[in-house]
């Protein structure tokens, strides 16, 4: 050991016990050190644990546990028959839990090339959920294919944070039958997410937008379920730790026949007609069609809709997105002669068999009214004038009964205020009076615009559906049934919550004594050999009913030209409502055809197929009677 | 050298080798839980540490029979085999992580800068023991011990390990005060120390060892980042409450929130599962065994011996103390293993090589001079 430097161990460690013990007493010094930082650790170990212990222990479960909504199946949608119109399939989305994912930027690349989408879309989603917490999955991708579905699944380690969610989404059975009343549903806005529970609704959530799903979202939505699990650094599950099912919606019955309604849609659609068709039950008020044309493309709505699709259809020239039963107003025509002949007749001003002159015009002050018939009706009692529709006798009633008159029996028939319908947006209508000339207008009510509103011209304003509503309540005798469109809702378990039950709105008096003279003179339109709309007949059912024709425009310039050469925009538009059977009627029918020019041959098929469709048995029973008389003979 | 006596027997410290016992056997059980589940290929940590602690038990056994004074003779050679492994670490080393620190013996990956935290324990109590100065050393003492200190320092940093060269100056400082040292000698020592400081902080530390010290200062500023090991490692041990969530029940390790379980962070996965209670009895035993250590010192037959366990004693204890604080939030993260309780070889042997060579001197307290004759 010489290159040490010393001979050996004792030598080395030679000393001086002093010194020694003098080292020795540093040591002191040392344990000093170490208790003051054991005192440190302890005291804050103290602090995380004990003090702290509780905060901690609920940080740590918010970092394992995961909460996660499950969306409820919304409620299904039957028709009067129990049909389905609008049920729920799953349908899968692609979300994001940014919490878990230590680098979004990348992951989204990757998903991005994995599926060969546009990285852009990706981001946007991203951006728009940029306020929401982390924890909160962001939707990248909504209803994907099964190969996409699979994909992901597949490879979840590669995408951590990625997952997929299984959503119900709407499927509708009869495509876009009564679309305008069932409506669509839509991502919820900011707007409307502040306007609600959010107790109930969180972003992202499919909301009712339109029709009977907004209306009756309460209804329909159900209760969201969660899902309890815990998950680990990455975000993937581990085991589930609480379950509560989500409580679907309650189902909704409606009291429309999806029959009845696709043979008027299909009628509609068939002659590229834009209008609208109202059928209703005449003694409960039960809407049995309402049909809107062109119809709402409704799986355009699902899962949202592009912009190229919703710019189409507002700039679609016969405007699908307004529900034309009750949104869009119209001159009544000729169907409102009969609230002039019902005013003739109570007021006193006529008897059934008050008889008119009709040349073919009526002069008024220094005018010269024209009857449709420029050749003239001659003399014309009331059954008459209803059936040939003679303007010059109604021009004389409505000057004899005054627009006031005229407005006050029109409203017990409900025309001129809302109907109540469980439908958005109803317009209300117009019946003019004098009062409302001088305050919409601020001018004196002049005579010579009472012969226009007499023969439904003029300021008068309707929807389909009041016209239906009127023709109702002719037809069963005076009474003003609220229509609805709700048969029943059912809870999940089958539980009835609501049922249909008729309410009545109004009810004429003893004026109801001169509803079968209007009436007959209704069945004369049809039965009659002179009636304006004889197409309609059908063997074997005697229906009542009325044409009409609402000017759109009288421009001199369009005058002289045939009918098929004005403008599409500027022809007249077109009415036909009725109801059957005369001995006892059921049903009332209404249909609008926009610019459809003559309400006997272009609206009149539509209800006559209704009504063939309506009254099947009754036919077929009829038709196999026939049979058997003929083999009998 | 071989001197096979009935004393040392006798005089073995079974007290010492209980509370490394315990120690150990706690942190093998922490160790378990916090790899579990084990990984479907290889051999699990807990396996691996098992061997390496056994290997370790007869390493120290092996020690024992030498004296320990003639470490006086090895250190030399010793101190440059070091130096050679880190020299060979910079240019062969393994790398990972973006730093090189490990040589690949095939069976075990060595990490030379741990051997050379007892090391440079072993050279300073050497040069110290033999020095001696009773009015405290000067400035032109100081030169050699800074040398013997700054080479193994530079070649560390420069890997970069920034934890373990840290190590080896806490080591320097605390040998060297206890040696005593003037007091011109402390005051150009903090200047230049400061100056050094300064002079790493804008040259030397690398961005992401500044802002491990940066997120430190303010961890809510960063939460996915750096900040998050230490708010994770702080939920852990806080959400540990008063008893513990149990042993194999611990959700934060388990579920991977908190980084590196196995190795830096291992006592927050036993405060996590023992709570308040069960770290006061591992700190306990563990403490316990640190203050045994020092009356080690206390009862070392001469200068060397002292030195020794005391050095031996600081280098256990600071590397404790940094990787407690590190994990309650207190100290940035700087990669500095819990003695015995962190996974890792190199840092286990050479904990078990130092708590040998304590063992080796009150072996050895009475061997002969002045302590032996007293005590007959």
């Amino acid at each position: 050991m010489k290159w040490s430097g010393y001979k050996n161990l004792e030598e080395l460690t030679e000393h001086d016990d002093a010194t020694l013990d003098l080292l020795k007493r540093r040591l002191g010094v040392a344990g000093l050190v170490i208790i003051i930082f054991g005192t440190l650790i302890f005291a804050r170990l103290w602090f995380l644990q004990i003090y702290k212990g509780d905060e901690y222990r609920n940080r740590a479960d918010n970092n394992r546990v995961r909460m996660r909504e499950i969306a409820p199946p919304r409620g299904n949608i039957l028709d009067s028959k129990g049909r389905q119109m609008v049920t729920n399939r799953p349908s899968f989305n692609v979300v994001l839990v940014r919490e878990d994912s230590n680098d979004v930027d990348q992951l989204l690349k990757k998903l991005a090339t994995a599926l060969d989408i546009d990285i852009s879309l990706l981001w946007e989603k991203l951006r728009d959920a940029s306020g929401k917490p982390r924890h909160i999955p962001v939707r990248l991708l909504e209803d994907v294919d099964w190969q996409t579905l699979a994909y992901v699944e597949n490879h979840n380690q590669r995408f951590p944070g990625i997952r997929i969610e299984a959503v119900p989404s709407r499927v509708y059975h009869y495509e876009n039958l009564a679309a305008h009343a069932i409506g669509y549903l839509g991502a919820i806005s900011k707007k409307e997410l502040a306007a609600r529970d959010t107790s109930i609704y969180a972003g992202g959530d499919l909301i009712g937008k339109m029709g009977l799903e907004r209306l009756h979202e309460a209804d329909l939505r159900g209760e969201k379920g969660s899902s309890s699990s815990e998950v680990d650094a990455r975000g993937f599950e581990q085991q589930l730790l609480k379950d509560v099912e989500p409580l679907p919606g309650n189902d909704i019955q409606l009291t429309l026949d999806a029959e009845l309604q696709k043979v008027a849609e299909d009628l509609m659609e068939a002659g590229d007609k834009a209008g609208a068709v109202v059928a209703m039950e005449v003694k409960t008020g039960r809407m049995l069609v309402l049909a809107s044309n062109p119809v709402l493309p409704l799986n355009q709505f699902v899962g949202g809709i592009s912009h190229k699709n919703w710019n189409a259809l507002l700039d679609n020239s016969k405007h699908p997105l307004i529900n034309k039963v009750v949104q869009a107003m119209y001159p009544p025509g000729s169907t409102y002669k009969m609230m002039t002949a019902m005013a003739g007749l109570a007021t006193g001003v006529i008897t059934p068999d008050t008889v008119f002159y009709c040349p073919g015009y009526y002069t008024f002050g220094k005018r010269r009214y024209h009857c449709w018939k420029h050749s003239g009706h001659g003399a014309v009692n009331l059954k008459r004038a209803i059936s040939e529709s003679c303007d010059v006798y109604f021009y004389q009633v409505g000057l004899r009964v005054g627009v006031d008159n005229l407005a006050k029996y029109a409203n017990k028939f409900g025309l001129g205020h809302k109907s109540g319908i469980d439908m958005e947006h109803e317009k209300s209508g117009l019946t003019p009076t004098k009062a409302w000339k001088q305050k919409r207008h601020g001018q004196k009510w002049q005579d010579g615009e009472t012969l226009s509103v007499a023969i439904g011209q003029g300021f008068n304003l309707v929807t389909p559906l009041q016209i239906c509503l009127m023709t109702a309540t002719i037809a069963n005798g005076g009474i003003q049934y609220l229509p609805q469109v709700i048969e029943k809702v059912t809870d999940p378990e089958g539980k009835i919550l609501k049922e249909f039950e008729p309410v009545v709105v109004d009810e004429l008096k003893n004026e109801k004594q001169f509803l079968p003279l209007i009436r007959n003179g209704m069945e004369e339109v049809i039965q009659g050999s002179r009636g304006t709309a004889r197409k309609v007949r059908i063997k074997g059912i005697t229906i009542g009913g009325k044409t009409g024709t609402a000017q759109v425009v009288r421009l001199k310039q369009y005058k002289h030209l045939k009918e098929e050469d004005i403008p599409y925009k500027y022809r007249d538009h077109a009415w036909f409502t009725c109801y059957a059977p005369a001995e006892d009627p059921q049903i009332a029918i209404t249909v609008l055809v926009e610019h459809g020019l003559h309400g006997g041959s272009n609206a009149g098929p539509v209800a006559r197929a209704l009504l063939e469709t309506y009254f099947a048995e009754h036919l077929q029973r009829l038709a196999d009677a026939e049979e058997e008389e003929k083999k009998n003979e | 050298m071989f001197r096979i006596d009935r004393r040392y027997f006798k005089n073995f410290d079974w007290v010492l080798l209980a509370l490394l016992l315990g120690v150990a056997s706690m942190a093998l059980t922490n160790l378990y839980s916090a790899s579990y589940p084990p990984a479907p290929y290889g051999i699990p940590p807990f396996i691996k540490q098992c061997y390496l602690f056994l290997f370790g038990m007869m390493s120290i056994l092996f020690i024992l029979f030498f004296d320990y004074r003639e470490l006086h003779f090895w250190n030399y050679p010793f101190y440059i085999i070091i130096i050679i492994l880190l020299l060979l670490v910079l240019f062969a080393g393994n790398s990972a992580g973006g730093a090189q620190r490990w040589i690949n013996l095939g069976f075990f990956k060595l990490q030379p800068s741990e051997l050379a935290k007892l090391m440079m324990v072993v050279t300073l109590a050497s040069y110290y023991s033999r020095k001696e100065q009773n009015e405290g050393y000067g400035i032109r003492d100081m030169v050699t011990p800074v040398l013997l200190t700054l080479l193994p320092f530079l070649l560390i940093l420069k890997q970069p390990d920034l934890g373990t060269a840290l190590m080896l100056g806490i080591v320097f400082v605390s040998m060297t005060v206890f040696a005593k040292v003037r007091w011109q000698t402390y005051g150009l020592g903090i200047i230049l120390g400061s100056g050094c400081a300064v002079f790493a902080w804008f040259y030397l530390l690398r961005d992401y060892q500044k802002r491990r010290i940066e997120t430190l200062l303010n961890p809510a500023k960063d939460p996915m980042g750096q900040g998050y090991q230490i708010l994770q490692s702080k939920i852990a041990v806080g959400s540990g409450g008063v008893s513990g969530k149990g042993y194999l029940e611990g959700t934060q390790g388990h579920l991977h929130f908190l980084p590196e379980r196995h190795t830096d962070f291992a006592f927050s996965v036993w405060g996590e599962e023992w709570g308040f209670a069960g770290s006061l009895f591992f700190l306990g035993v563990y403490f316990s065994m640190l203050f045994w250590g020092l009356y080690a010192a206390m009862t070392a037959r001469d200068r060397f011996g002292v030195f020794l366990s005391f050095g031996v004693v600081m280098l256990i204890f600071w590397q404790a103390v940094i990787n407690l604080l590190m994990i309650l939030g207190f100290l940035p993260v700087v990669g500095i293993p819990l003695p015995l309780v962190s996974y890792g070889g190199s840092s286990l042997l050479t904990t078990l090589l130092a708590i040998g060579i304590l063992m080796n001197v009150r072996m050895r307290r009475f061997q002969s001079g002045q302590n032996a004759e007293k005590m007959n």
